[in-house]
This record gives C-alpha cells, sequence and structure tokens, in this order.
C-alpha cells in the first residue's frame, strides 16, 4: 500500500515572509551635515577631511579643504575656529583641536607645493574684483576655478590686505601668506597692484569693462576716540602701527605704551609693542572674559608681559611733557548690545584714577571707506548694503568682507569671496538662486553612540617658550607632529559621515543591511525597524524615518 | 547561516548572536534545538531560517538527543561535523538540566549554546532559575526572591573542557569564543546573555546597550574556564555602578534604593571571587 508521509522535516526557508511589514519606521543613511559644518564661514565639509587625515590620505584631505577655502594654511593659524565651539565632542570631553589639524594640512600642501586641480574650460566673461584681501582672493580663486577671467585689483603694493598689513608675523609669517597667495596667482589672474578705484569714474569704468565687479575693499578707516587728540603725535592708529611694524618699519613711539581696545588688532599691536621691548598696558571697556579678542590671544599677551586693565574707560589725556602723559580712566559696566560693535557703559563713581605713559595707540575698530561708494551704491549704517545674493544696489556689482559686516573675522570674510563667486555665477549664467529647501539639522551629540569614542585628551597647543616669544617675531605657536596629528584626527566623531565602521551591517538581527557599492542599503522586505543599527551608529549617520 | 524572514522580535539580539555564531560555525554543523525563543527562531514547519540541519526536540532532552546526533555522526565517519545545542534558560538551568549534566559527565562531543534571557521568556515571561535576585516576571510579579543560579560554576564544578559567558555587544570576543569552542574536543558550554526586549521591559533599540552595561556593570562578567581550572576574566575592569544596569529596565522598576544596594553588594562579591580566580590559576 503507498500512502503518503506527512514530511516532519523542513523544506522552505523563512525567507518567504517578509519581516518589513511589522515595521513602523525604516533607518535611512541620510548624511546630515555636522554641527561644525554648519558653524564654519566657509562651510568645510570638516568631517569629511578629518577623516582622510584619519586615513593618513593627506593630498586628500587638502583637496577637501581647498574646494571651501584656497588658504587652509591661514586659517589653519588665525581662523576664530567657531567650528571648535560647536564640536560634539565638546560634550564628552574636549571639541577637536581642528584648527591645528587644518594647519597640518595647510603645511603639508605648502612643503610639497601641491598645485590646484585643472580649472573648469575658460568662460568668456572677465571678473573684476576690487580688493585684494581675504574676500578679494578668495572670490579670485573660486571664480578662476570656475573658468572666468579675473583682474584684481589693490592699492598696496602686495596683496594680502589685512593678512599682510594687519596680523603680525609671530601669528601668521609672510612665507605661509606669500606661499598661498602665489598658488592663487599661478592660476593665472591679471593683478593689478598698487591701483586705487577712488572715483566715481574709476568705478563707473570698471562696470562698463567687466562682466561683472566684486567689491571687497575692507574696513580701513580707523574709528576715533574723542577724547583723543589725533594730531598729537603721541597718538598712533592701531592700522598704522601695524602696517609699519609689519612691513619691517618701526613706529616712532616711546617706552611706555597704553593700547585702547578689546579686539585682536589691540592684541596685535600690544604684543608687536612687547616684542620691541616696550612696557605695554591695554584697557578696554569689556571685562577680561567678553573681550572680542579671541581668549588665546588675550591669555598669550598676558604671558608675554602685556598688562591688561579692563572694564574701563579713558576719560582723557594731559601731556605733562617731559613727564610723559597722564591718562585719567574710570571703571565701567560694559553692557554688550545686540549688534556685534553695540555696546553701552555706565561709568562707577568713586572708581577714577589715572596711568602714565608715553605713546597711545588706538585699537578700537575700523569702518569701510564708502565715501566714493555711496554716490553710486545704496550704504546703510556705514556698510554697503547687499541683498542674500550678495549683489549692491547696482546689478552686477556684488560687495563682500568687512565692506558688508561687522562680523570682522578673516574666515567670514572668506566665506563671502567663496559666496561671491557662486553668485556671480548665477548671475552671469542667468541660473535661479540657491534652493529654497529648509536648513537640515545638524547632527546632536544624542544622535552619537559615544561607546566607540573611548575618552581621549584633545592634541596641546605647543607654544614657543615666552622668553623667546619677547624677543623675537618668530611664530609662537608650533606645528603639531604627524603621530598627534593622527591621534587627534582619530578623536573626531566624525558627525553625519559615514565611516564605515560596519557597525549597522554586523549589528542587525534580521540580515537587512546589505554592503552595496562601498556603502550600505537597507532591506525593507526585512528590516523589523528595531533601530539597533541607529543606536550602535558611532557617527549619527543613520536615522529612523517614519513610511508613508 | 542565517536566514532573514525569522521570528525573532525587532532587536532581538538572540537572532543576533545565532548569526554570528553559526557564521563562525560553518556550514559543517548540525544543531539541536530545545523548545525556546532559539527554536522559535529556527523556523515553523515547513520554512527554516538555519542553512544548517536542525532537530527540534523536547525540554528535558536536548543534551540527550545531541549525545545520540554525535554518536550517529560518529558511526558515519563524521566526526568532523560540529554538534551543537541551542536552548534558553529554561531549557538548561531547569527543565534540561539533568540530561545536560549527564551529557557533561561522559563528557560527549558538542557545544551547548545557552541562550539566557533570565525567564520563560516566550510563553509570556515565567520566572526560571536563571531569573536573577528581584526581578519582576509573570509569576514573580513583586520581584522573585531567590537568587539565579550559577551554571556556569556548576559546569565548571563538573570540570567541563570549556566553559565562557559570552555577549552581543561584545561580538568580537563572541567569534573568538566559538572558534576556541569548535578547535576543542569533549563538552564545551557558552552561555550568552540575551536581554529580552519585552521580558525585561527594554525599548526595540536598547538590546546591545543593556547587554554592554551588564558586562561593564560586572552583573554578568564575561570569562572562560578551562577544565574547571583555569579561569580566565576577559574584561578585568568595572566601570558603571550597578544601578546604572538596573535603572533602565522594567522589571526591577519596583527596587528599593536598599534592594539595588544589596544586588550591589552581590555582584561585588561574584565579582571578587572571580577576579581572584582569575589572578591565581
Amino acid at each position: 500500500m503507498n500512502q503518503a508521509v506527512r514530511a516532519i522535516w523542513t523544506h522552505e526557508s523563512t525567507e518567504v515572509i517578509k519581516t518589513g511589514s511589522w515595521r513602523l519606521a525604516l533607518p535611512a543613511y541620510v548624511n546630515l551635515p555636522a554641527p561644525c559644518h554648519k558653524a564654519c564661514p566657509v562651510e568645510g565639509n570638516i568631517a569629511v577631511w578629518i577623516q582622510s587625515v584619519e586615513n593618513q590620505e593627506y593630498r586628500d584631505a587638502w583637496l577637501t579643504l581647498i574646494e571651501n577655502n584656497p588658504f587652509p594654511a591661514v586659517t589653519g593659524r588665525i581662523c576664530h575656529r567657531p567650528c571648535e565651539d560647536s564640536c560634539n565632542r565638546g560634550q564628552l570631553d574636549e571639541p577637536i583641536a581642528i584648527r591645528c589639524l587644518e594647519r597640518f594640512v595647510g603645511d603639508l600642501a605648502i612643503d610639497n607645493g601641491w598645485a590646484f586641480p585643472e580649472t573648469a574650460a575658460s568662460k568668456t566673461e572677465t571678473i573684476a574684483i576690487v580688493g585684494g584681501g581675504p574676500a578679494g582672493l578668495a572670490a579670485a580663486f573660486h571664480l578662476r576655478r570656475m573658468g572666468y577671467a579675473v583682474t584684481l585689483f589693490d592699492d598696496q603694493q602686495q596683496l594680502g590686505g589685512v593678512l599682510r598689513y594687519g596680523i603680525p608675523p609671530y601669528r601668521l609669517p609672510k612665507d605661509i601668506l606669500d606661499a598661498e597667495i602665489q598658488r592663487i596667482l599661478d592660476l593665472g589672474i591679471d593683478v593689478r597692484t598698487n591701483t586705487r578705484i577712488s572715483s566715481q569714474t574709476d568705478f563707473e569704468n570698471l562696470r562698463a569693462e567687466f562682466a561683472a565687479v566684486f567689491m571687497a575693499t575692507g574696513a580701513a578707516v580707523p574709528k576715533r576716540l574723542p577724547q583723543l587728540d589725533y594730531s598729537q603725535p603721541w597718538v598712533i592708529e592701531s592700522a598704522t602701527y601695524l602696517e609699519q611694524t609689519n612691513s619691517g618699519d618701526h613706529a616712532q613711539c616711546g617706552e611706555r605704551i597704553v593700547v585702547i581696545g578689546g579686539g585682536s588688532a589691540a592684541m596685535d599691536v600690544a604684543r608687536t609693542a612687547r616684542r620691541q621691548g616696550k612696557e605695554v598696558a591695554v584697557i578696554c571697556l569689556e571685562t577680561e572674559t567678553a573681550m572680542p579678542a579671541q581668549r588665546d590671544e588675550v591669555l598669550e599677551a598676558m604671558d608675554e608681559g602685556v598688562t591688561l586693565i579692563d572694564g574701563v574707560m579713558l576719560r582723557s589725556v594731559t601731556d605733562r611733557a617731559l613727564k610723559g602723559l597722564e591718562l585719567a580712566c574710570v571703571k565701567v559696566e560694559f553692557e554688550a548690545g545686540a549688534e556685534r560693535g553695540e555696546f553701552s557703559v555706565n561709568s562707577i563713581a568713586g572708581t577714577e584714577f589715572t596711568i602714565d605713559a608715553d605713546t597711545i595707540v588706538a585699537a578700537i575698530g575700523q569702518d569701510p571707506d564708502i565715501t566714493t561708494l555711496q554716490d553710486s551704491l545704496d550704504v546703510e549704517a556705514g556698510l554697503v548694503r547687499v541683498d542674500e545674493q550678495q549683489q549692491t544696489s547696482i546689478a552686477g556689482v556684488f560687495a563682500g568682507g568687512d565692506l558688508v559686516t561687522m562680523q570682522r573675522f578673516v574666515t567670514v570674510a572668506f566665506g563671502f569671496g567663496k559666496r561671491a563667486a557662486t553668485e556671480i555665477d548665477r548671475y552671469l549664467r542667468s541660473s535661479t538662486s540657491a534652493s529654497d529647501s529648509t536648513p537640515e539639522q545638524a547632527v546632536s551629540t544624542d544622535m552619537i553612540n559615544t561607546h566607540y569614542h573611548p575618552q581621549a585628551a584633545r592634541a596641546k597647543q605647543q607654544m614657543v617658550p615666552v622668553a623667546e616669544r619677547q624677543v623675537s617675531f618668530d611664530e609662537v605657536e608650533l606645528a603639531l607632529p604627524g603621530d598627534e596629528a593622527l591621534a587627534e584626527s582619530q578623536r573626531c566623531f566624525s558627525c553625519g559621515n559615514c565611516t564605515f565602521c560596519d557597525n549597522c551591517f554586523d549589528y542587525c538581527p534580521d540580515m537587512a543591511i546589505k554592503r552595496e557599492n562601498g556603502g550600505y542599503r537597507v532591506n525593507d522586505d526585512y528590516c523589523k525597524g528595531c533601530g539597533l543599527c541607529v543606536r550602535e551608529c558611532p557617527t549619527g549617520a543613520i536615522v529612523m524615518r517614519q513610511e508613508r | 547561516m542565517l536566514r532573514s524572514g525569522h521570528a525573532a522580535c525587532p532587536g532581538c539580539v538572540l537572532a543576533l548572536s545565532l548569526r554570528h555564531i553559526l557564521n563562525t560555525l560553518g556550514p559543517e554543523t548540525m544543531a539541536v534545538a530545545a523548545p525556546s525563543c532559539a527554536a522559535l527562531i529556527c523556523g515553523a514547519q515547513p520554512c527554516s531560517s538555519m542553512k544548517i540541519p536542525v532537530y527540534q526536540t523536547t525540554l528535558e532532552s536536548s543534551a540527550a538527543a545531541a549525545s545520540g546526533l554525535r554518536r550517529a555522526l560518529d558511526t558515519k565517519g563524521k566526526q568532523d561535523t560540529t554538534v551543537v545545542v541551542i536552548a534558553g534558560d529554561g531549557g538548561t538551568y531547569d527543565i534540561g538540566f539533568q540530561a545536560l549534566s549527564s551529557a557533561v559527565e561522559r563528557n560527549e562531543d558538542m557545544i551547548y549554546f545557552c541562550f539566557d534571557n533570565e525567564g520563560y521568556m516566550n510563553t509570556g515571561g515565567q520566572k526560571s532559575s536563571a531569573t536573577p535576585l528581584y526581578a519582576s516576571t509573570g509569576s514573580t510579579p513583586a520581584g522573585k526572591l531567590s537568587k539565579k543560579k550559577n551554571l556556569t560554576e556548576i559546569m565548571a564544578a563538573h570540570e567541563i573542557p570549556y566553559a565562557a559567558t559570552a555577549s552581543a555587544a561584545h561580538l568580537a570576543d563572541l567569534v573568538r569564543k566559538v572558534e576556541k569552542a569548535k578547535g576543542i574536543r569533549g563538552t564545551r558550554i557558552i552561555t550568552v546573555l540575551i536581554p529580552c526586549l519585552p521580558g525585561w521591559g527594554l525599548p526595540d533599540d536598547e538590546a546591545i546597550a543593556t547587554a554592554r552595561l551588564a558586562v561593564d556593570t560586572g552583573v554578568f562578567p564575561l570569562y572562560e574556564v578551562e577544565e574547571g581550572q583555569r579561569y580566565t576574566l576577559n574584561q578585568t575592569t568595572r566601570t558603571r555602578p550597578v544601578k546604572d544596569y538596573l535603572m533602565t529596565q522594567k522589571r526591577y522598576r519596583h527596587l528599593s534604593a536598599e534592594d539595588r544596594d544589596e544586588i550591589q553588594l552581590m555582584v561585588d562579591r561574584n565579582w571578587t571571587r572571580l577576579a581572584e580566580r582569575s589572578a591565581t590559576s
């Protein structure tokens, strides 16, 4: 008798059961922006190039850097580093030393003579850039790389603007600056130095001759204190002082110098004067921690023997001839206003005191020179008015840098140069402006699984000993050694940027993550939506998304 | 070696552990599965998630069935086929204990995997003798009043060739232990702690984090015992208090500070004993 026996063994795979139907949300690889990227004035892809450093692919790191900033060796020294303030790692131990790493890569490029990649195919238009400071040079670089011909005008003998004539060599050595400027000029830029666009006719000629104009003449006019008689030989403007000393000349001044101001320029003057053996005091309205100068500049100045008298206002100066000057001062309560540069002060009665000095250097900020521009362009509160595309009231004329903002940071100016190039390109190609999609939220610390990031101390910035600093204009901050740079790069969370660590793949209980084309793909047939891959991701590169 | 489409709850690290264990063992493997979550994950007729033959037996007999399977394979000259048991804590600590003890006593050539989720979790979450002190289960709603049985020590007392604990939160360690066990003959047992999402009261994405806390707090130390004598503690430091582990789980929600202190003391004692044995063996 032939009776069918019921199978007691399995003969099919569970793969016929599509467990994806259990799911409420699906993981997605999203590549959200890192907070450092969002904070960066040039929108640098910081997590990406740090990952290249970690992989010891230094040239790739540099190529990523220069996409947004042709001056990594400069910003690697003097950037005000808003990236580090926003760094998620700061919530765990200390932020990544991004600026040190940037300098490391920037210096490698100079040492190895790396050149910029080929520019795009030549375009017919020529763009005029007025001002060879940070904004103008950055714009020249980006426009040239897009294939435009660029003519760059500057009223000084050499290019660089504030980078050359404002920032002292012990913070930014001239050979570094020269190397990074030369690399831009090597792209083929028509440079017209010692050329001032000073009249309305000059300006009209530019408009007629060039397809577009970018104005970036900076802020070169010193603000003036009503308490000071600027006709006296014992009053010197900070810009004059720095320009003279940075070009190798010695400014004429006495032995006891009082610097007025709390910003970077005041620190630069004070530290320069210390290097010339002067006795230096800085007086500023703000309290020490509220000073607009970068914190480490203030600390380094004090290390070098600068006396800081904070929370103080100068009332008047008496010239006592051979006995020198007597500065009448009073303590004040300082309150910052809503905008940078706005403030109010109240003197505190009974706190009057005097300071002796021979020379006063005023470093209370500078304004753009808009005397000729205001005949042609709309201005507002001492700045040239621009729209969101950085275009002025005249079509085809763009402006950026200190001419349009009170945020007086070099990196901000680099960012203006970059955006101006993009907007000029859009204007000339008549393409629509940047997409109006809502800006993406940056990766937050709670999206990072910090288990995979063991505590590790931040790389320490090594400095030249104070005694040597006081007698030399050589660079103060030392380079990070290669092994320390590597260790520092390994501290980076790589927020939002997948490092292909395989955690999502390894921790999926349902084999629903597939390795594909050098990355990963979620197989939605089987993903049950547990979220383990998201939870165990060390970079915040995956998020759970509700499905419709 | 483990296929998608299996019946494990979303986020279950038993399925995850099984995946990495099977990948390490390779295709020359046969398994005996006691009724357990692991057996459910293997598949219900006519589907299987496993790319190896699996014999599903009764709760009390998995070690005995594996002994028989081993002898049948040996008779056929297939000494190179690895025989493994996959069972839960109910089928190991409680119902299959007699068969296991006897198999170890005979030193049967097999690797026994106990996926310890500290209770009868696929039948609604009743307590087993693996349920820890004060943990709430369906049958001990106010908390269990007796301590967890120490399976690895019992096995060590049998002078079993290899006994180890492992965790899905330490995948490299788990894989290393499976490879090591595969290279040893005789009975080997690896107990993997499986934080049970519904049974312990955890969100779907928290099993690995909980398993990691179990190790970091010393509640579930990772260690190996060879021949019942040589102890090796794999992670030699505890970095967090037991409280951190207890506070995230609903089954411990009713605990008072004194209860938590008592558990901490118990964990401390166990840790000290293990550390001493590890240092002196």
